[in-house]
């Protein structure tokens, strides 16, 4: 036989295959249980709480540090002595999942810390839990850089099942050893054994590409909608002011509000404080917002605006005072006159109803506009898919965006992502919106379409409580403006009161500085964009 | 699930075997009835597929183990009365799986001291070590005498590495060049160490020696063969009575009955490496 003939033919030995199926069984099964393990093991480094990181940590550096033919000897050959005895399939499953685990883990963890943490902060502030988070918008996102890694991992699994050969696992490897032991014709055989592990290695390559592809949003969407398709949906001009008042009350739940509670004030801040390592951000805040009040909270950068945003809807836990919204504490239980921090935080967030828009906008990088906004609904209040849908469109409509349904958020404008993040707050049915500075992160030609839908929603009844720079927009909507500076509510009152006649030097001074850019007093100050920030 | 149906696809080979098996000798009938409590047992034996004409594949059916060692195995076994399996494994797992209880026991383990402590062993045959070389011995080595400055293949962890180590001392203090010891973790990597010119020669068992001589007469020549002191046996659990006293009554029928001779001989084992079956327990 020629050589070509001969390596072909141990190509193609049952004999090999056979033992080629069980490296992939073995690697099948640790994979599964070592992703799981690994996973928990990830999450249980990430705790917060040492004692638990550390067991996690001290698991790793052993499983790590250790050489797995030595572990693999332990499990079959010393776990015996003690009563607990394993066949060698079981042993080997056992030995490489336990491996995998530790080094899964820091592989997922790597993943979920390369995910941003606002868009688990988002999620939150729609009311979604820790699990559902990670399930839902934290680990899609880490696949794309888990996946590489675990192929990886996989392939060198495969391969390295051969050392289970000490376990009495007769593996490819060996059974090519072994026919090498019997004929010595080591360069056909292994040549041979070497091309099945190639083929083997091969599905696994090309599963990893056909999963990255998967997960790469871009690719997905013009797998699910061609481009002739998506051409058609031109982006539309449409405002917002386009859709009537009362079809957009009627995707809102503000009547509720107003019959049942109007006669005490929806949201009240009592004596706040909140500090951030040794440095004090709030320092006895204030703060009492009626139903269907729409609240502008203005101020210099740093004087603790958005922390008391991030307070009342429980982002962030308030160190003293009280906050309540409709009448309860959001994710706190009182206890010796002071508010605890309870779980289920994010479940209180949704059954109160507050939403929360950002500065950052954060929406959910791995889903269509359509997507983002439909993930609260279903996932958090358990809403029919296509209800939930139907909805979703109805607020694109509502944010005049319509034609971006199926868009992914790289490929939408500031203020498009903007809109969607205000549609996507607005599916939970909110019944207090908060916006942290919606429009400073944007362009200035694109604050407007944000202000405008903005504008629509005060107009129909929403609470809402705004930080913002934008003076003239205050003025505008706002039923009242505050004034807010040291972490404390400097001043408060009507629009024309505190932003025409401050009482206090520390507005006034505020209000020249913000519109010295356009040499203009306040009440002048025309354009929404042609404000400057103070630093 | 896999192993159940492995065991039983095993189980049936072996059942099969035992059935087919004929001329158990007359003596045997004595040995099954004095170890009633083996009766309808399998027994478990470890055997590494790499150590021709002991073990290795049968190349008409590679899942299949055959050799003297499986051979001579069988022949116990049939005598005994028992089921068994034969479940392929590295060298190096063997003996750690014997201790354990994960198998029964294996054969061609050299007896000695330190293993003794840990098993017990039922010696039946003498060792001998071969040197191999290259075909036409270039090197001229007739002798251990000739070894030192050369370069020396031996087994990681084998008797004959600890023999070449200490030469290799022998060899400085009386003014001579080192052994130069390059081990190796399977047979057939050693024997390609010989064949590439990576080392001079060799050593290791003398019947795998003149076994793979007499296969590849165009590469290799044996340069030397000695008779060492070490006994080769089986080893079980240390403790195993019932089992070990089987064995030995079992091995001691096989080789009156001439068996095991002709076990070897049809191998191209040297029959006269045989040595009468003694139970060693320390």
């Amino acid at each position: 036989m020629t050589w070509p003939a001969e390596v072909s033919a141990y190509f193609w030995s049952g004999f090999l295959w056979r033992g080629a199926l069980l490296s992939v069984e073995i690697t099948a099964v640790a994979m599964t249980i070592g992703l799981f393990l690994g996973l928990l093991l990830a999450l249980v480094r990430l705790s917060p709480i040492r004692l638990v990181s550390s067991a996690a940590w001290f698991y790793t550096w052993v499983v790590r540090g250790t050489p797995q033919l030595l572990q693999l000897v332990f499990i079959f050959d010393a776990l015996p002595l003690i009563g607990i005895k394993f066949g060698s399939f079981t042993t080997a499953v056992i030995g490489f999942s336990l491996n995998q685990a530790a080094f899964a883990a820091e592989v997922i963890r790597g993943g979920i810390l390369s995910v941003n943490a606002q868009q688990t902060v988002a999620a939150s502030s729609l009311g979604m839990g820790p699990v559902l988070t990670l399930r839902r918008i934290v680990l899609p996102q880490a696949m794309r850089a888990i996946l590489p890694a675990l192929a990886n991992d996989t392939i060198g699994m495969l391969k390295m099942t051969s050392i289970a050969s000490v376990i009495f696992v007769d593996e490819l490897t060996f059974r090519s050893q072994e026919i090498v032991g019997q004929n010595f014709k080591f360069f056909t055989v292994f040549a041979g054994a070497g091309m099945i592990y190639l083929v083997l290695t091969s599905i696994i390559s090309l599963s990893q590409a056909g999963l990255e592809r998967w997960l790469d949003p871009e690719r997905r969407a013009t797998l699910r909608l061609p481009r002739w398709l998506s051409g058609l949906a031109q982006p539309q001009a449409l405002a917002a002011a386009t859709l009537t008042q009362t079809e957009l009350a009627a995707l809102l739940p503000v009547a509720a509000v107003k019959s049942s509670e109007q006669a005490i004030p929806f949201v009240v801040c009592h004596n706040v404080w909140k500090g951030y390592g040794g440095r004090k951000v709030l320092t006895g805040a204030a703060l009492t917002v009626h139903a269907g009040e729409v609240v502008a909270v203005i101020g210099p950068s740093g004087s603790g605006k958005s922390t008391l945003l991030r307070l009342i809807n429980h982002l962030d836990s308030i160190d003293q005072g009280e906050i309540t919204v409709a009448g309860r504490y959001v994710g706190y239980v009182k206890q010796d006159g002071r508010l605890k921090p309870t779980g289920g935080r994010a479940r209180a967030r949704a059954e109160v109803g507050v939403a929360m828009v950002f500065q950052q906008i954060n929406l959910f990088g791995h889903m269509t506009a359509l997507e983002n906004i439909m993930e609260a609904p279903i996932h958090v209040h358990g809403l029919p898919r296509a209800q939930a849908e139907a909805e979703a469109r109805r607020l694109l409509e509502v944010v005049g965006l319509t034609g971006h349904a199926h868009h992914y958020p790289q490929h939408l404008s500031g203020g498009q992502q903007q809109r969607v993040a205000i549609a996507r707050a607005l599916a939970v049915k909110p019944r207090l919106m908060l916006f942290d500075e919606p429009t400073s992160a944007l362009d200035p030609e694109l604050m407007g379409e944000v202000l405008s839908v903005m504008r629509t929603l005060a107009e129909a009844g929403m609470t809402m409580i705004i930080v913002t720079h934008e003076i003239r927009f205050a003025r505008e909507v706002a039923d009242r403006v505050l004034f807010f500076d040291g972490g404390v509510v400097v001043e408060e009152g009507s629009p024309s009161e505190v932003l025409d006649r401050p009482r206090k030097e520390r507005t006034r001074r505020f209000l020249n500085l913000i519109t010295q850019g356009t040499g203009v007093m306040p009440e002048a100050a025309a354009p929404f964009h042609a404000s400057t920030r103070p630093s | 699930m896999r192993l159940l149906v492995l065991s039983l696809i095993l189980l049936a080979a072996g059942g099969f075997h035992s059935a087919a098996k004929a001329a158990v000798p007359a003596e045997c009938q004595d040995v099954a009835k004095k170890y009633p409590s083996l009766a309808g047992k399998t027994l478990h034996m470890g055997a590494d597929p790499q150590t021709p004409p002991y073990a290795s594949l049968d190349p008409e059916n590679p899942g299949k183990l055959v050799g003297s060692d499986i051979d001579l195995a069988k022949a116990v076994f049939d005598c005994i009365g028992v089921k068994y399996e034969i479940q392929p494994a590295a060298w190096s797992g063997l003996f750690p799986a014997v201790l354990a209880g994960q198998i029964d026991l294996m054969y061609y383990l050299y007896y000695n001291k330190s293993r003794v402590e840990k098993g017990d062993f039922i010696v039946y045959m003498k060792a001998g070590t071969g040197a191999i070389t290259q075909a036409g011995n270039p090197k001229h080595i007739i002798s251990g005498e000739d070894l030192c400055g050369k370069i020396v293949a031996t087994g990681l962890g084998s008797v004959e590495e600890a023999q070449m180590r200490e030469l290799s001392t022998k060899c400085t203090t009386s003014g001579k060049s080192a052994v130069e010891v390059m081990t190796y973790s399977d047979h057939a990597a050693g024997f390609r160490l010989v064949a590439n010119d990576r080392a001079d020669i060799m050593l290791t068992d003398l019947a795998l020696v003149d076994k793979t001589v007499a296969d590849n007469p165009k590469t290799y020549v044996r340069a030397y063969g000695v008779i060492s002191g070490f006994q080769i046996g089986v080893a079980v659990k240390k403790g195993n009575t019932e089992l070990e006293g089987a064995i030995l009554d079992a091995m001691k029928a096989v080789q009156a009955a001439g068996i095991q001779k002709q076990i070897f001989a049809k191998y191209g084992v040297d029959p006269s490496l045989e040595l009468p079956a003694e139970l060693k327990t320390n």
